[in-house]
């Protein structure tokens, strides 16, 4: 388990400030935010290489007084940083207390690299590598900064999926950085957002990439579809638990389920819950939206299609052969159709 | 006027700026080997007294530089690191005998250590003689030559990217251990290179041995002896000797230069 309390820490041009969460033991945990928000601080926070005020426990116990050679974390950095004066296997040996070195250097793909120098690793490999090392010592936590950029797609998914049996079969707890969404939504049992040093939003993936809590994160997480507006209670009550809410803004109308304090906010609408039609409007969706299309992007088997509602811009992404089948082209007079459920407000 | 001739001109200028710099640095160096170096490597096995001064220069300039090592590293480590209070005042000390003439210097310890002095009275009580011996000759190289030494043994550590300790501390070394296993190895180089300068340094060091101690003489101050005493050509071989010696220490150096660049990430 990891817990972090109140940590704040300074670092150059990077602060934490108040950051505090919890990872269950045998979770994996993703971090996101933009360059600068002080992940990788925070990682180095709670292996103990950078001072910091607050708490952070580890598997149960307060180590915020510890060095980190106490900790017991295993840390790779998104350089790797392996020794330059050493050769791959003296890397992974370095703090391996016994057979998993090698044993995770199996795993990995990087036994043939053992007798290698440093210097003669790709990127990619370097980071392998790196992985190892930090397998090596059996840590029970594992802090990972974008372990994954240097590798080619294929050889990512294969890394991901070993490293994701490591981490069951250990009962490891991993906090990862990471930028890549898909990365995110795959490994992740939980997503925690950083900006500016403070924490903003900590949900499982799936709920962060549909609920985000606020405009920025949004956007952040690539939400297609993010109205600036006002909301307010619109219909009535169903118990007491939902509620229609209406947002307007941008010159659009969108309708809501769920509770929300009216007054000025966001409106959130993934790509993909957005229904395109050529013909009549007689639907269940509750949000239907005239206009026009004003661009249609093609890429792979789907297309994003823009379309233009008064004022703004609604994306929507649909198949290739939908476009084909409706024949949608610039211009074309469509209807957009969104259910009240898929309308996050924020 | 032109681009291209304001250009033409701008290289002409730098080109005889150089040339003038290179000749008033070589000419003078160029001259005193070619008037002595040939009686200067003959006199290395005529002269018992050059030979002896050699050695001695030699050996005290390498026992000042060893225990500069010893010393300065951890403390150039400390610096560089920012793990001492006050880092930047430490540093000041660390550089002021820089910028103390060489002769001061020599005062100085000579008060310090001198027998008159408290320390030097606790020194000559343990049998340790600083004027007039091979002892007070180390001790003024050290004085003047180590802050050259942990000025440059703090910037090859500073080369070295703090983020390797780091990682080598999560794998369970302490602060001291990750420092002697990746950041002394990574900038040892740079440690050997600020080893060697200050190494040249002591060997020529004059002003501040030749208070402290004139005698037994060191090759720089049997080349002044011998310039007051017997004049120019006397004083010849033994510079001429001095300038070869020197030239040992470029060769490391330049050797040195030649190898990859040190690590960081």
């Amino acid at each position: 388990m990891i817990e972090v309390q109140k940590v704040s820490a300074r670092a150059g041009r990077f602060s934490l400030s108040n950051v505090s969460f919890v990872v269950e033991r045998g979770n994996w945990a993703v971090l996101l935010g933009p360059a600068g928000a002080g992940k990788t601080t925070l990682l180095e926070t709670i292996a103990g290489v950078r001072d910091a005020s607050g708490r952070v426990l580890l598997r149960g116990k307060d180590v915020s007084s510890l060095p980190p050679e106490q900790r017991e974390v295993g840390m790779v950095y998104q350089h790797a940083l392996l020794f330059p004066h050493l050769s791959v296997r003296q890397n992974i040996a370095y703090g391996a207390k016994d057979e998993r070195g090698l044993a995770a250097a199996r795993e990995l793909g990087v036994e043939s690299l053992l007798d290698r120098p440093v210097e003669r690793l790709s990127g990619g490999e370097r980071q392998l590598v790196a992985l190892a090392r930090a397998l090596a010592t059996g840590a029970e936590v594992l802090l990972l900064d974008e372990p994954f950029a240097a590798l080619d797609p294929r050889r990512r998914i294969k890394v991901r999926s070993a490293l994701r049996r490591m981490q069951r079969e250990r009962g490891m707890t991993v906090l990862q950085v990471t930028h890549d969404f898909v990365e995110a939504g795959l490994l992740g049992d939980v997503a925690i957002v950083l900006e500016n040093g403070a924490v903003q939003q900590v949900a499982p993936p799936n709920v962060l990439f549909r609920a985000p809590a606020s405009a920025t994160i949004a956007d952040f997480v690539g939400a297609e579809n993010v109205f600036t507006g006002s909301i307010e209670p619109a219909g009535a009550e169903v118990g007491d638990a939902a509620a229609t809410m209406c947002f307007r803004g941008e010159g659009i109308e969108l309708y809501a389920v769920g509770q929300r304090t009216a007054g000025p906010g966001h409106a959130v609408v993934r790509a993909d819950d957005v229904t395109i039609t050529t013909a009549g409007t007689v639907t269940s969706a509750r949000n239907v939206l005239v206009g026009e299309i004003s661009e249609v992007a093609l890429d792979g088997v789907i297309a994003r299609v823009a379309v233009r509602i008064h004022e703004t811009t609604m994306m929507a992404i649909v198949t290739r052969a939908s476009v084909e089948d409706l024949q949608l082209r610039t211009g074309t007079p469509v209807t957009a159709m969104i259910k009240a459920t898929n309308v996050h407000l924020c | 006027m032109s681009g291209s001739r304001a250009t033409r001109l701008a290289t002409i200028g730098v080109a005889v700026g150089a040339v003038v710099l290179l000749g008033l640095l070589l000419i003078p160096v160029g001259t005193l080997v070619a008037h002595g170096g040939i009686a200067g490597l003959r006199a290395l096995g005529t002269d018992p007294e050059l030979r002896q001064s050699l050695w001695l220069t030699v050996i005290t300039a390498t026992a000042a530089t060893l225990v500069t090592v010893a010393l300065g590293t951890p403390l150039a480590y400390l610096i560089a690191r920012r793990r001492l209070p006050f880092a930047s005042v430490v540093s000041a000390i660390v550089e002021l005998p820089l910028l103390i003439p060489h002769p001061v210097a020599g005062i100085a310890l000579l008060l310090a250590f001198g027998r008159a002095s408290a320390l030097g009275a606790v020194l000559s009580r343990v049998g340790v003689s600083v004027v007039g011996s091979a002892t007070g000759i180390g001790l003024a190289m050290l004085f003047v030559a180590a802050p050259l030494y942990v000025s440059a043994a703090r910037e090859a550590i500073a080369r070295v990217d703090q983020r390797y300790e780091a990682v080598a501390r999560t794998l369970g070394d302490g602060a001291w251990r990750a420092a002697w296993r990746i950041t002394m190895p990574l900038s040892l180089r740079g440690l050997v290179a600020a080893a060697v300068v200050m190494w040249a340094r002591a060997v020529s060091e004059f002003g501040a041995i030749v208070i402290l101690t004139y005698n037994p003489k060191v090759a720089s101050v049997l080349s002044y002896d011998r310039f007051t005493a017997y004049g120019l050509d006397s004083a010849l071989p033994v510079a001429a000797v001095l300038v070869l010696l020197a030239t040992l220490p470029l060769l490391v150096l330049r050797s040195l230069r030649n190898e990859p660049a040190e690590a960081s990430a």
